[in-house]
C-alpha cells in the first residue's frame, strides 16, 4: 500500500498543497491558480482537492498531513517582536495580535477544521515542520544528489531567516542559522518597497531593474544597513527598517539615507531606482556568495541545494556557479513558501520511512515540476465545441511543426500542454512563446501581450544540448533559476553606449537573440531535456529545424497581475484579451484571425489588480 | 472598544515588559559587533 503524505502551506502568501507518495511528489499546486487571486494566502482548499483527485485518493487514503511551519514558535517570535519594538510598536500590536490570538497561533486546528469541511474523508494526523526545515527538505530530498550542502534564505518563517543544512541520504541535519530580524530577504523586500513595487511579489522586478543601474549606493548599504561578516553571517541595522514596528518596510531613515521619499507605485522610474536596485542586488550577491562558501566549508560537500524566496534570485544563483564555489547547484523550482508544502510533506514522508528512489538515476524527483492539473484532448475538444470556438485538430508532429513555423514567422504563441507547472516559473506547459531573434519581440510581448512594464526582460528556453552555443552555463538549468552570460560567440559588436542610460540601454541589440539578452548580456536560461517535458522538447527540436536555433522566448501564460492560466478556458480568455497570434491548446491549434470578436461587459484590465 | 483595550494592554503590559526585556537582553539582538567574527547561531 502506498504511503501518501499531504503537505500544506497557507496563511502568509502563496498557499499551496502538495501530495507525496512513498517519498515522490505526485501532485502539487498553488491555490492562486484555482482562485485566480495572485499569491492567494487563503487555505488551499482547491489545491488540496486537486492533489487528492489527481491520484484518485481521499483524505482517508492519506497517512499524514504536514503543515509547513511551527505556529507556536512563530507566535513566540511575534511576541518577542512586540517586546523588542516598544514603545513604537502599538499599530503593529493592535493590527496583528487579534489574528494571532484567535486563530494563527493554533493554525493546525484551523487547518484540521478546513480539511474536515472539504468532505473528503476523515482528517488524518496533522503535524508541523519548521519553516526552514520545510524549505531545506524541498531542496534536498528531491534533488538528484546523494549528499549535499543545503542553503535556505528567505524573509522569515518562525525565527530563522538563513540556514545551512547538511543532507546525506535521508538525513537532513541543521548546521547553523541566522535569526529574525536579520534577514537578507527582508533587506531585499525593503528596497522592493522603497522602489515602489509590492513586497513578496515585486522582488523579481527589482532584480530585473538592477542591470540598468550603477551600484553607487552599495557602500552606503554595507556601511549603514547590513554588517556582513567574512563567513556570510550578517545583521541588519534596525534603525533604518520599519518592519518591527508596523506594516511597512521602510520609513524616514531610508528616506534620509537615499535622498527622498519612496517611489510611488506606477510612478516613473528614475536613475535613483535603477541604482538602488543595482546596489542592493550587488550586496545581496556578495552575501549569498559568502554564505555559499561557508556552506561548503561547514559541510565539505561539492554540491549545493537551495530554497527559500531568495533562492529565486537567479542572478545570485548564477554567481555561485560563475565563481565555482560548488561543482553543481540545484534549486527547488518552488523555492518560495509554496514549496514549503512540498518540503513539509517530504520531511514527514522520510520520517515515515520513505526513500529517495530517484537518486542514482541522474534525475531529480520533481518530474520537471510538472505536478499540476492536465486537461485531456477530449476535455479541450468539449470546451472548444461547446463555445463554438474555431480550431483545427492536429497530430503532435503536425502541431509542433506549425507552431515552430509560426514562431519563426514572428508570431507570438500561447502554449498550453500537459500538466501545469508547480512554482512561479512557466516551464513550457503554460507559456507564451516568441522569436528571440527579433529585436522587437521584447517590447511587443511586454506592452501588447503581458501589459507590463517595458523594462522587464524575457527569458529563453533552449535545448540543453545547444545551451553552450548561446550561454556560458556549465550545468543544466531546468527550472529557469540560473542567470548566465550570453556566450561571446552569440554576442553582437555593439557601439559604446555613450549617452544611453536607463531603459534606453534596452534598445540596443546585443546578441543574435536580443529579445532574451538583458542590458548586461545576461539571460535567465531554461535548459530543456526530453525526459523533463517531451512536448516542449519536441517543439524546440522543430524550431531548430525551422530556424537553425532552438532558443525561444518563454514567458508565463498570463497578463500582468494575473496568476498563470490553469484551464483551457483561462488560456483561451488570455489569448483573446491580448495580441497573442496563435494558441496551441493540447492537440488543437487556434488562429486569432479565425476567432469571433471577443466581447466583455467590463474592462478586464480594471478587474485584474496590478502586481 | 477592542482598539482601546489593546492600546491599554500595550501601554500597561507590553511597554513595561519590553523595556525590562530590552534592559536584560535585546530580544531582537540588534547590535552590531565589530569584534565578533560571526553572527551565526547554532
Amino acid at each position: 500500500m502506498s504511503d501518501l503524505v499531504l503537505g500544506i502551506s497557507a496563511y502568509y502568501h502563496d498557499s499551496a498543497a502538495a501530495l507525496v507518495c512513498d517519498g515522490r511528489p505526485v501532485a502539487a499546486a498553488q491555490e492562486e491558480r484555482f482562485t485566480r487571486r495572485r499569491h492567494d494566502s487563503a487555505f488551499p482548499a482547491r489545491a488540496v482537492a486537486y492533489t487528492l483527485g489527481e491520484v484518485g485518493a481521499t483524505l482517508a487514503d492519506v497517512s499524514a498531513i504536514a503543515y509547513y511551519e511551527d505556529p507556536a514558535l512563530k507566535f513566540r517570535r511575534v511576541l518577542a517582536t512586540y517586546l523588542g519594538a516598544v514603545p513604537f510598536g502599538l499599530s503593529s500590536f493592535r493590527d496583528t495580535l487579534p489574528g494571532w490570538w484567535t486563530s494563527k497561533r493554533r493554525i493546525v486546528d484551523v487547518v484540521r477544521r478546513e480539511l474536515a469541511g472539504l468532505d473528503l474523508g476523515p482528517v488524518p494526523e496533522i503535524s508541523h515542520r519548521r519553516h526552514h526545515e520545510s524549505h531545506a527538505a524541498s531542496a534536498f530530498f528531491v534533488s538528484p544528489y546523494e549528499s549535499a550542502a543545503v542553503l535556505c534564505i528567505d524573509g522569515v518563517g518562525e525565527w530563522a531567516t538563513t540556514t545551512i543544512w547538511h543532507g546525506q541520504g535521508t538525513r537532513l541535519k541543521p548546521v547553523v542559522e541566522i535569526r529574525f530580524p536579520h534577514s537578507l530577504g527582508l533587506l531585499y523586500s525593503a528596497f522592493t518597497y522603497f522602489c515602489g513595487f509590492k513586497v513578496d511579489s515585486g522582488e523579481y522586478k527589482l532584480m530585473g531593474l538592477a542591470p540598468y543601474g550603477e551600484p553607487r549606493y552599495a557602500d552606503l548599504i554595507r556601511e549603514r544597513l547590513i554588517d556582513i561578516k567574512p563567513d556570510g553571517s550578517f545583521r541588519l541595522n534596525m534603525r533604518y527598517f520599519e518592519f518591527l514596528r508596523g506594516q511597512v518596510m521602510t520609513g524616514r531613515g531610508f528616506e534620509k539615507l537615499f535622498g527622498g521619499p519612496r517611489r510611488e507605485p506606477e510612478a516613473e522610474l528614475t536613475r535613483r531606482e535603477f541604482d538602488l536596485a543595482a546596489s542592493v542586488q550587488l550586496v545581496t550577491e556578495e552575501a549569498v556568495l559568502k554564505l555559499a562558501r561557508t556552506a561548503r566549508e561547514l559541510t565539505g560537500e561539492s554540491r549545493l541545494c537551495m530554497a527559500g524566496g531568495v533562492a529565486l534570485n537567479c542572478v545570485a544563483n548564477g554567481r555561485i556557479i560563475a565563481d565555482s564555489i560548488f561543482d553543481e547547484i540545484w534549486v527547488q523550482p518552488a523555492a518560495g513558501d509554496a514549496g514549503g508544502a512540498l518540503g513539509a510533506a517530504l520531511a514527514v514522508a522520510v520520517d515515515r520511512g520513505a526513500g529517495r528512489a530517484h537518486v542514482g538515476t541522474g534525475r531529480d524527483g520533481m518530474s520537471g515540476s510538472l505536478l499540476g492539473p492536465a486537461y485531456s484532448d477530449d476535455q479541450i475538444a468539449a470546451y472548444l465545441t461547446a463555445g463554438g470556438i474555431p480550431h483545427r485538430r492536429l497530430e503532435p508532429a503536425e502541431l509542433t511543426a506549425e507552431v515552430a513555423k509560426a514562431i519563426a514567422a514572428g508570431k507570438v504563441l500561447g502554449w498550453f500542454q500537459g500538466r501545469m507547472e508547480f512554482g512561479p516559473r512557466a516551464l513550457g506547459a503554460r507559456s507564451i512563446l516568441g522569436d528571440p531573434r527579433d529585436p522587437r519581440t521584447q517590447s511587443v510581448m511586454n506592452l501588447k501581450i503581458k501589459f507590463r512594464e517595458s523594462f522587464r526582460p524575457f527569458a529563453p528556453s533552449v535545448l540543453a544540448d545547444d545551451a553552450k552555443d548561446f550561454f556560458d552555463l556549465p550545468q543544466d538549468s531546468p527550472y529557469m533559476l540560473l542567470v548566465a552570460p550570453v556566450a561571446e560567440a552569440a554576442r553582437l559588436t555593439v557601439e559604446p553606449d555613450s549617452g544611453r542610460t536607463g531603459l534606453d540601454l534596452l534598445k540596443v541589440p546585443r546578441s543574435v537573440i536580443p529579445a532574451v539578452t538583458h542590458v548586461d548580456y545576461s539571460a535567465r536560461v531554461q535548459t530543456v531535456r526530453q525526459r523533463d517535458n517531451p512536448p516542449y522538447h519536441q517543439l524546440l527540436l522543430a524550431l531548430k529545424q525551422e530556424t537553425g536555433s532552438s532558443v525561444v522566448v518563454n514567458t508565463s501564460f498570463n497578463v500582468r497581475g494575473e496568476p498563470i492560466v490553469n484551464t483551457p478556458h483561462e488560456a483561451y480568455t488570455c489569448f483573446m484579451r491580448t495580441n497573442i497570434d496563435v494558441l496551441a491548446l493540447g492537440g488543437f491549434l487556434l488562429q486569432k484571425s479565425d476567432q469571433p470578436e471577443w466581447k466583455e461587459e467590463l474592462d478586464w484590465r480594471t478587474e485584474v489588480p496590478l502586481d | 472598544m477592542r482598539k482601546a483595550l489593546l492600546t491599554i494592554a500595550y501601554v500597561l503590559l507590553v511597554i513595561p515588559a519590553g523595556l525590562v526585556a530590552r534592559a536584560l537582553r535585546d530580544p531582537m539582538r540588534r547590535s552590531w559587533s565589530p569584534s565578533r567574527q560571526s553572527y551565526w547561531q547554532n
